[in-house]
């Protein structure tokens, strides 16, 4: 058979074909059809919090940091409670990572503050010695791009149901809801809203000063979303 | 037609040729500026604060998989397919207007997607998925390319005089196939500026942003599923196609056994796709998907080490051309590494061992033990089999190949070691205890330890590339020397035993 | 022997000397952990395995010499042999295979693992043998555990020395700064230091009693130095004329009332890795995967080199 399939090229291809997809159809679709439920406490990206999520790609915080704690007893010491699929769903991108090069970050709004973001990011080295982090010092300058963020939740809200404007369930038992805007103005404000109190917990007055300018700097958005990390 | 030898056309596998080697060039430094980033940080600012946006690690580091990747490998493959494929399949590319435009389409169409990638990953847009980085427009881009190459491999296969085909066709097929269907469901994503409309709005936002179709835990599964088998179809497939042409070639040898291919080629097949979930070890899939990549990367081996075993045997009772050539030399250490990477892979994939390797630099040596030793290895032997051939010329300098061969080894050993103590050392450490039962180390304490093995890690890459800038220094002097080969030659290169 | 055998022998011993030295020499150590020595093990054995396989073929190359019958095709001069597959391979192939499928079927869901499961029984011995051995240990080997403690979670922040690097967090080797107390004096305080909300009042309700006026700048500057120079200096009179009530004469604190402010104690340490704290400096996070003994051990600590 297969000295028959070396003399035609396109059923030769075809069962290369058959035998390579087997695997995905077997390992990969029925994981689509449970689709992962957010677990109780996870609420979507605000506006701002996706726009450092984008800020956090661009710059590929991700060769670096990972975002899953395994369940290990040395991990949860570490970082707090071990993963759980449901507090991804709203990750498009998953940002698992795949090297450790610096921390997981998965949980790390829990144990590092906004000032000490802010620091950390100008100059790791000096909060941290011998920290091998590069300095993201242009974060204070250049501005966040608001307006693809507000793209994106418009399309995942549209495409995925992620539900802005609705109550979410809360550990606590309460519910939150995380605003959408209906214009990209709105969303404009809605985000220099929740940056303004970002920038109340900085030191930097460049920073300090955009923001009350209603300028919104990478790094508030970036700190917007490391402390949405919980 | 039949009894005059055929004119092969090499006018394509000699465009990729020139990107193997700069794209390698490129890749390779950047992979040892990157190296000596995290030895000293300083180095990130390596053109200046102004510029730090763009040299810094996590900037670059994409730069250096997708450059060492896409450009350098698939250079590699693309150009031993215009070179090997002719021969086997015994007939010329000049034979065919048709396969010459596509051949070139392909390679022009290539050079503008390696040319947006660069502009694209220097200036932050990725969609954070290894080795999958492209935002949409330059997706589409790929594929248009990838058709044309798939259109070329059927074009050439279509009017072939050779009935049979060669294992090393088998995996060229394989290689086009595998990249195809995994790179289009990987990168299932909405752009958003298509989705904007409800908000009255049109185009709200950079028009190249795109949302992955799946999220979390199932983007994860589909991401590794990728990840692992572009490793498959990327640095496996396409290089044992390689070695199956170029170690029998060279050396005059019959290939050991045809059946040890054909059940190694198709056990590859097979097994490979299953894999994947090696890397989602303790993550939050299912167990039995942990476990199904477990229990196939143990398979693995065999089929993995069938090729390897199959080249080693075809050198049976040929120890004088290991010995005399450095270019057979560099083929045997490549399937060396090869085995030791495909039995590392697979004892990594342990889960217990997995708990400790993964997420640490143990991974980065298993890489490079596989991409230095047995990718760069047998391309490198490759174009040296092809340039001869293609050019019309004696290899510029056997001494400067042996000297390469031997500053490019010490580099990957190096460079693999010195991973694997960092590595194993730093998983023990997060895993530590002290004797009240506390974490024994903040995280900083894991990293200052690394320095050592940084530093070394650095040099070894830098050998490598120092070997590597030795290559591409030959071969230049090789193509640019006075012709003196007016026929082909049959077997050994002209340097050979 | 054949010296490439040799070879291989020190090659191999290379290895496992330079291991061992590597991870004797790592504080992390083996630590009768089970996946750290079989990460080792499989280290150890990726390297011998492929050495003498490499080696067995190399042999061949040496010695041995190529023979079979050849396919009738021929591709650009390449022939293929139709030798069968070596034994050894083919064994070990279907061996994994059958392994494979056994274990699929049988060895995995009889085991009935779950990493859940694994992760609670782990945590569950692990702390049963920590608790019982720390339960009850005070006085230094507390704070050799505050310390050990210190230096894996909060240095990061306050700096190894504790000193909380140039500003950038509390300097925990005094109770408090002039600029810190200064800060409360104007802006209050809330930060649940007593357990529970008990702000403390901004300038605006600190009354000098020595004065009977709402307490002034320069009283706040004199009176943040002494507090911050522990308790001495100039100021006494303000502090007893607009502190005092709360915090105490001494400043050392009234249960329920006002922390103590001259100098640390476990409790007001806890308290804070309980509550988190923000001030002039910055926010201190809350620690809440840190047990009561844990807390106590650090709070031990800070007091100790505070004092
Ligand atoms: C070269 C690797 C590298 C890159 C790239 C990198 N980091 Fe880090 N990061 C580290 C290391 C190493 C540490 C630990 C030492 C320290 O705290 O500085 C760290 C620590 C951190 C921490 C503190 C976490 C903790 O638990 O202490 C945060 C937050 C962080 N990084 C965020 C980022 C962000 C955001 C980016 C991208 C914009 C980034 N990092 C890019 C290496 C990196
Ligand atoms: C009405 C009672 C009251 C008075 C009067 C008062 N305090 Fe306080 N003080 C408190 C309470 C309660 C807290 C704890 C607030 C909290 O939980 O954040 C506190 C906190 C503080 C702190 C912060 C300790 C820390 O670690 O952050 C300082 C410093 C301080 N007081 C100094 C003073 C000084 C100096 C005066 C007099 C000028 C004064 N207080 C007067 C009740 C008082
Ligand atoms: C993310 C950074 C960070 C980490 C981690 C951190 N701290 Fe702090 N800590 C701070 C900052 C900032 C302050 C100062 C708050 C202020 O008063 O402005 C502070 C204040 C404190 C205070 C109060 C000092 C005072 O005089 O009132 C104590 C006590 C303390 N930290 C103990 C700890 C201990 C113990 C740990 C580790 C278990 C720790 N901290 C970890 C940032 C940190
Ligand atoms: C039998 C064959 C192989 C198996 C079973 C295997 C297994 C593995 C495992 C378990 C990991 C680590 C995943 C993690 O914990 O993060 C890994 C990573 C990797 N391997 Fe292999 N490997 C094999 C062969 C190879 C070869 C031959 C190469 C290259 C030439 C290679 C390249 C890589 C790369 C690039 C990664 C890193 C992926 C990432 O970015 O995380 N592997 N492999
Ligand atoms: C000059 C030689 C090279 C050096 C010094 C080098 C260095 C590096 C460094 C420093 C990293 C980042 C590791 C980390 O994040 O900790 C890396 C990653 C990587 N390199 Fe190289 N590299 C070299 C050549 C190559 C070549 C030739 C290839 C492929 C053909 C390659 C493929 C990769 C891949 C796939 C990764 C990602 C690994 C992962 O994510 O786990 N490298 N390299
Ligand atoms: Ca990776
Ligand atoms: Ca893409
Ligand atoms: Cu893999």
């Amino acid at each position: 058979m297969f000295h028959w399939l070396e003399k035609h090229p396109f059923f030769f291809a075809v069962g290369v074909f058959l035998v390579i997809s087997f695997a995905g159809l077997i390992e990969i679709l029925p994981s689509f059809a449970q689709a992962s439920r957010p677990v109780i406490g996870t609420a979507p990206y605000s506006t701002l919090e996706l726009a450092g999520r984008h800020v956090y790609i661009k710059n590929s915080c991700n060769a670096c940091h990972s975002q899953l704690v395994r369940p290990f007893k040395s991990e949860t010491d570490r970082y707090g409670h071990y993963s759980l699929s449901g507090e991804y769903a709203y990750d498009r991108p998953f940002l698992w990572g795949s090297k450790r090069t610096g921390p997981d970050l998965m949980r790390v709004g829990n144990y590092r503050t906004t000032d000490w973001h802010e620091n950390h990011m100008k100059d790791p080295a000096s909060v941290v010695p011998g920290s091998i982090m590069p300095a993201y010092r242009w974060m204070f300058t250049k501005k966040a791009d608001i307006d693809t963020a507000f793209a994106e939740q418009l399309t995942v809200a549209n495409y995925f149901s992620v539900p802005y404007n609705q109550p979410v369930p809360m550990k606590d038992g309460s519910t939150a809801v995380v605003k959408l805007g209906n214009s990209v103005a709105e969303a404009n404000t809605i985000a220099l809203e929740e940056a303004k109190v970002i920038a109340a917990d900085m030191k930097d007055q460049d920073v300090k000063d955009a923001v009350a300018r209603g300028e919104i700097p990478e790094i508030v958005a970036l700190i917007a979303y490391l402390n949405s990390l919980k | 037609m039949e009894n005059r030898p055929l004119e092969y056309d090499y006018t394509i596998a000699k465009m990729f040729m020139f990107t193997t080697i700069v794209l390698g060039i490129v890749g390779m430094l950047i992979g040892v500026i990157l190296a000596f980033q995290l030895a000293f940080p300083g180095v990130n600012l390596i053109l200046g604060e102004g510029l730090a946006e763009y040299t810094n690690f996590s900037r670059l580091r994409p730069l250096h998989t997708d450059a060492v990747i896409f450009g350098f490998t698939l250079s590699g493959v693309f150009a031993t397919w215009y070179y090997v494929g002719q021969r086997v399949l015994k007939v010329s590319m000049a034979e065919s207007k048709l396969l010459m435009v596509l051949g070139k389409a392909h390679f022009w169409l290539y050079l503008v997607v390696v040319a947006s990638v660069v502009v694209s990953l220097l200036a932050g847009v990725t969609t954070s998925k290894e080795y999958a980085e492209f935002e949409w427009p330059i997706d589409i881009a790929v594929v248009v390319v990838w058709v044309i190459f798939g259109m070329s491999i059927f074009g050439l296969i279509g009017i072939r005089r050779e009935k049979s085909l060669y294992i090393s066709v088998w995996y060229y097929i394989a290689t086009f196939l595998g990249i195809a269907m995994l790179y289009l469901f990987n990168n299932m994503e909405i752009p958003t500026m298509f989705a904007t409309s409800a908000a009255g709005e049109s185009g709200i936002g950079s028009w190249y942003h795109s949302v992955s179709m799946y999220s979390g835990t199932n983007d994860a599964l589909v991401q590794w599923w990728y990840g692992h088998n572009a490793v498959a179809f990327g640095f496996t497939v396409p290089i044992v196609a390689m070695i199956y042409y170029f170690l029998p070639k060279e050396s005059g040898q019959a290939i050991y056994s045809y059946k040890l291919s054909l059940l190694s080629f198709w056990g590859l097949m097979f097994v490979y796709l299953w894999a994947g979930g090696h890397h989602l070890l303790y993550s939050t899939v299912p167990d039995w998907m942990q476990t199904m990549g477990s229990i196939f990367s143990i398979i693995l081996i065999l089929p993995s080490w069938g090729s390897a075993i199959n080249m080693l045997l075809t050198m049976k009772g040929e120890w004088q051309q290991v010995a005399a050539s450095p270019l057979i030399k560099f083929m045997i250490l490549a399937s060396t590494f090869y085995m030791f990477s495909t039995l590392e892979g697979p004892i990594q994939a342990i889960k217990s061992v997995n708990a400790i390797a993964h997420f640490t630099d143990w991974i980065v040596g298993h890489v490079h033990d596989g991409v230095l030793g047995w990718v760069g290895f047998m391309i490198m032997a490759s174009l040296y089999h092809m340039a001869p051939r293609v050019f019309k010329r004696e290899i510029y300098s056997k001494s400067l190949m042996a000297t390469q061969f031997w500053i490019q080894t010490l580099g990957v050993v190096l460079y693999f070691t010195s991973m694997w103590i960092a590595g194993i050392t730093q998983g023990m450490m997060w895993r530590a205890h002290d004797e009240f039962g506390n974490l024994a180390y903040s995280f900083i304490d894991t990293v200052t330890v690394l320095h050592p093995y940084y530093a070394i890690r650095g040099v070894g890459g830098l050998l490598y590339l120092v070997g590597f800038l030795m290559f591409a220094y030959n071969i230049y002097k090789t193509m640019s020397a006075r012709e003196v080969e007016n026929h082909e030659l049959q077997n050994a290169s002209p340097m050979g035993a | 022997m054949n010296k490439l055998y040799l070879g291989g022998i020190i090659f191999t011993a290379l290895m496992l000397i330079l291991t061992y030295l590597s991870v004797g020499g790592s504080k992390g150590g083996l630590n009768d952990d089970i996946v750290n020595m079989l990460a080792i093990t499989g280290a150890v054995a990726l390297v011998i395995i492929t050495v003498f396989v490499v080696i067995k073929y190399v042999r061949q190359m040496q010695i041995d010499s190529a023979t079979g019958e050849l396919v009738d095709e021929n591709w650009d001069g390449i022939g293929e042999y139709k030798n069968s597959v070596p034994t050894g391979w083919a064994v070990m192939f279907l061996l994994t295979m059958v392994w494979g499928m056994w274990y699929w079927t049988i060895g995995y869901p009889v085991n009935a693992y779950s990493q859940i499961g694994e992760y609670n029984e782990d945590v569950t011995v692990h702390n049963a043998k920590f608790e019982a051995q720390y339960k009850d240990i005070t006085g230094d080997r507390l704070v050799e555990m505050g310390e050990s403690l210190f230096l894996a979670e909060c240095k990061v922040c306050h700096g190894i020395n504790a000193d909380g690097i140039d500003g950038k967090a509390a300097n925990l080797n005094k109770r408090i700064d002039a600029a810190s107390v200064k800060h409360v004096l104007e802006k209050g305080s809330n930060n649940k230091l007593m357990g529970m909300e008990t702000p403390m009042p901004d300038r605006s309700g600190l009354f000098n009693a020595n004065t009977g006026a709402l307490i002034t700048d320069a009283e706040i500057d004199t009176v943040s130095a002494y507090v911050a120079n522990g308790m001495s200096g100039e100021g006494a009179d303000i502090f007893a004329g607009a502190c005092s009530m709360c915090h105490g004469a001494d400043g050392k604190g009234m249960e329920f009332v006002a922390p103590n402010i001259a100098a640390y104690t476990p409790a007001l340490v806890s308290t804070v890795l309980t509550h988190g704290k923000k001030g002039s400096i910055g926010v201190m996070p809350k620690f809440e995967r840190l047990n009561d003994k844990q807390k106590e051990a650090v709070g031990a600590y800070i007091t100790n080199i505070s004092k």
